[in-house]
């Protein structure tokens, strides 16, 4: 015997079934949106919610470049637009009248060196990297112009080593913009360290740059070096700014040409932001800006009242934009420095006044943290 | 029926669909919990004096300090064997012993080619241990080698630790120095597991993704420490990993099933892995572990039939080893 259901107790067995069946859903659904790994999702700066700013990123003078995921973005007043779309790009430098931009491609076993508009029109290829033969492909990095424009320095893996070809090693090189065919060498780097990196142009015959070298233990350091001579010998002409148990690198040169920002990571995990005097040959002792962080790319506004760099900002880690403002009487001067040495700076710091706590302007986005930023008025 | 009856039966219902819809989700981290861990497989030396037992295990999170080995190996196309198995390598050898009471971890990077007694008895570098029985026989040339009692293994495939941290977001490291490298092995996705491909990872701190990650922790023809080198960076990576890791939450279990598909194992029950991770939470200093790598004196390089291999001082090793690690 069979007993048929009211049409009001089959509407209510459906309203259950229905109920079960998205509270099912609801559940699963519920445990897959709480993941940890959702906390890691970065966005892009174009995208929406992120292409407008206001607050202290829109205070920022002038125009800066950045590189994220393969591509480089403009950053003016707060706002984001794209440049050169995701393709490799990375370490943009800007020219000083502000007109163009010498920007790495890089590739699967090479990068070259590109001279693109403002607005990311190609207008040179600068360097031809690519090689058939797969141990003859070239990387370049780190294009840095003179302050005249006249001349790009950078980093090439060439010459190679053809006797030991397990040791590659970048060295710095110079050319004339947009003659490749008068480049010239300036850094012998030692064996197996990696090279010598992110040259600082002073002039076309002044130089910064991090080298690398070892300790008798075998550990690889980093410091500044200065120089006024190409060095195709290995003699290593110039003297050293800074130690080598300081392990600094990126150094970066403030518009008034007397203080220079570097990072420091004392051989950990942790990157200090630094600031010291600079009298055109020596550093004065150091002030430490930002401290505990895994700082990056430190670059001087145009108006030398502060520093934008990188750091992790956020769960996910990815490297957000940060300000440090950098009070005019933060540092003493090189001559009342307790170092008046021609060779590297000596320590502890004195003690000077708190920098300011700094200031993060991004949220959730992803930049290169090995890309220069690059920063015009 | 009744309005309660119908009230029971709505309710029974609901239960029924969330908990179905709970243990869907949950599947896939059910399966590997079943496939890889709780491996507890034994492989004895010829003179050893113990061997791993899933009693060994069960010293984990009983509140005691425990010692861990973890294995990183190659494991694509070139260890294939004729019948489908794979005979693997580990490149990377880490110790770990952790102190729950006293919040201390010492990690101890085992050099690729220290010269050890293998478990079939013979003499060879230490990642070969593991083609005797698996990570079982890492486990049993390891214990024998430095007279010590490991508690429990965790092996990871090269691919596996790439997913690990793409899924985790990426790591973030300060790399020292350039990373340059044109021999490296192009056998993760390359169609020939034999092809190279040039590497520059560039100094810094950065953001690394598990494709450059790896490139990080696996090069060494540019490193004038080589193993050595690349133990240091090993162990880097495996800091920011755990830094990540305290943000993984039990939603996370089955996707990161997914993403390993075949690329984890361990000795460790489900049971343990859970109660380890506040455990791993609670290690967010630093200062709290310690690295060891074992560089001259305690290591000579030397060749041995023919193979360039590390031989141990083991009259200095010994003392380090078991002022961290204790006794077997």
């Amino acid at each position: 015997m069979t007993r048929r259901l009211s049409t009001g107790k089959a509407a209510i067995l459906a309203i259950l079934l229905l109920a079960d069946a998205l509270a099912g859903f609801g559940v699963y659904r519920y445990l897959g949106a709480h993941t940890g790994a959702r906390l890691f999702q970065s966005q892009k700066p174009t995208d929406p919610g992120q292409q407008h700013h206001s607050g202290p990123i829109a205070q920022l003078p002038g125009t800066l470049y950045l590189a994220s995921e393969g591509a480089i973005y403009r950053l003016r007043r707060g706002d984001f637009s794209l440049v050169l779309p995701a393709g490799g790009w990375t370490q943009p430098a800007v020219t000083p009248n502000g007109q163009s931009l010498v920007v790495v491609k890089r590739q699967f076993a090479f990068s070259d060196l590109y001279l693109v508009s403002s607005n990311g029109q190609i207008q040179a290829q600068l360097t031809n990297d690519s090689s058939r033969s797969y141990e003859f492909n070239d990387w370049a990095f780190y294009p840095r112009l003179t302050p005249d424009g006249g001349t790009l320095f950078f980093d090439w893996d060439r010459p190679k080593d053809l006797q030991e070809t397990y040791n590659v090693t970048l060295k710095v090189w110079s050319m004339p913009l947009g003659n490749p065919n008068a480049a010239r060498r300036w850094t012998t780097p030692i064996a197996y360290t990696g090279g010598d990196v992110q040259p600082l142009p002073l002039s076309s015959t002044e130089l910064i740059y991090t080298r690398y070298l070892r300790d008798q233990q075998g550990n690889v350091h980093s410091e500044l070096w200065i120089t006024s001579r190409p060095d195709l010998t290995g003699l290593l002409p110039g003297h050293a700014l800074t130690a080598p148990e300081d392990d600094c690198s990126q150094a970066a040169l403030a518009p008034d040409g007397r203080r220079l920002a570097m990072i420091c990571t004392n051989g950990g995990q942790t990157a200090n932001l630094e600031v010291a005097t600079f009298d055109g040959s020596t550093l004065g002792p150091p002030q430490t800006l930002v401290a505990g962080m895994q700082a990056a790319e430190p670059t001087w506004a145009p108006d030398g009242s502060g520093l934008v760099f990188l750091a992790p900002g956020d769960i996910a880690g990815d490297f957000q934009l940060f300000w440090e403002r950098v009070p005019a009487n933060l540092l003493p001067e090189v001559a009342a420095a307790a170092s008046t040495s021609s060779t590297a700076r000596t320590r502890p710091t004195p003690s000077p006044p708190s920098p300011p706590a700094p200031i993060q302007l991004t949220t959730n986005l992803d930049f290169d943290a090995t890309s220069p930023i690059a920063w015009h008025a | 029926m009744g309005w309660r009856g119908v009230a029971a039966i709505a309710l029974a219902g609901l239960a029924i669909s969330c908990l179905g819809s709970v243990l869907a989700y949950f599947a896939p981290a059910l399966a590997l919990a079943y496939r890889a861990t709780g491996q507890a497989a034994t492989v004895s030396l010829p003179h050893a004096t113990h061997a791993t037992s899933s009693a060994a295990t069960a010293t984990v999170t009983g509140g005691q300090a425990f010692t861990v080995l973890l294995l990183g190996s190659d494991d694509d196309q070139k260890f294939a064997n004729a019948n489908g198995s794979k005979t693997i390598v580990t490149q990377s050898m880490i110790l770990v012993r952790v102190d729950p009471v006293t919040r201390h971890a010492v990690m101890l990077s085992i050099p690729r080619d220290l010269w050890i007694q293998l478990p079939n008895g013979s003499y060879g570098k230490a990642d070969q241990a593991s083609e005797f029985g698996g990570p079982p026989g890492a486990v049993a040339a390891v214990e024998q080698a430095f007279d010590i009692k490991i508690d429990a293994w965790v092996w990871v495939g090269l691919t596996g630790l790439i997913k690990l941290i793409d899924y985790m977001g990426g790591v973030d490291v300060v790399t020292s120095q350039p990373v340059m490298d044109d021999y490296y092995p192009a056998d993760i996705d390359s169609k020939d597991p034999y092809a190279y491909e040039r590497v520059a990872v560039l100094p810094g701190p950065q953001h690394l993704d598990g494709h450059d990650a790896l490139q990080y922790v696996r090069s060494r023809h540019g490193d004038l420490q080589g193993d050595f080198g690349r133990s240091e960076r090993q162990q880097q990576v495996l800091m920011a990993l755990k830094a990540k890791a305290k943000y993984i939450k039990p939603e996370d279990l089955p996707n990161l099933a997914s993403t390993f598909n075949g690329e984890l194992q361990t000795s460790m029950s489900l049971t343990q892995i859970r109660d380890l991770l506040p455990l791993a939470q609670a290690f967010d200093n630093p200062n709290q572990i310690q690295h060891v790598i074992l560089l001259p004196p305690y290591t000579a390089s030397q060749t041995i039939d023919g193979q360039d291999a590390l031989v141990g001082n083991w009259n200095l090793i010994l003392p380090l080893v078991h002022q961290y690690f204790g006794y077997a």
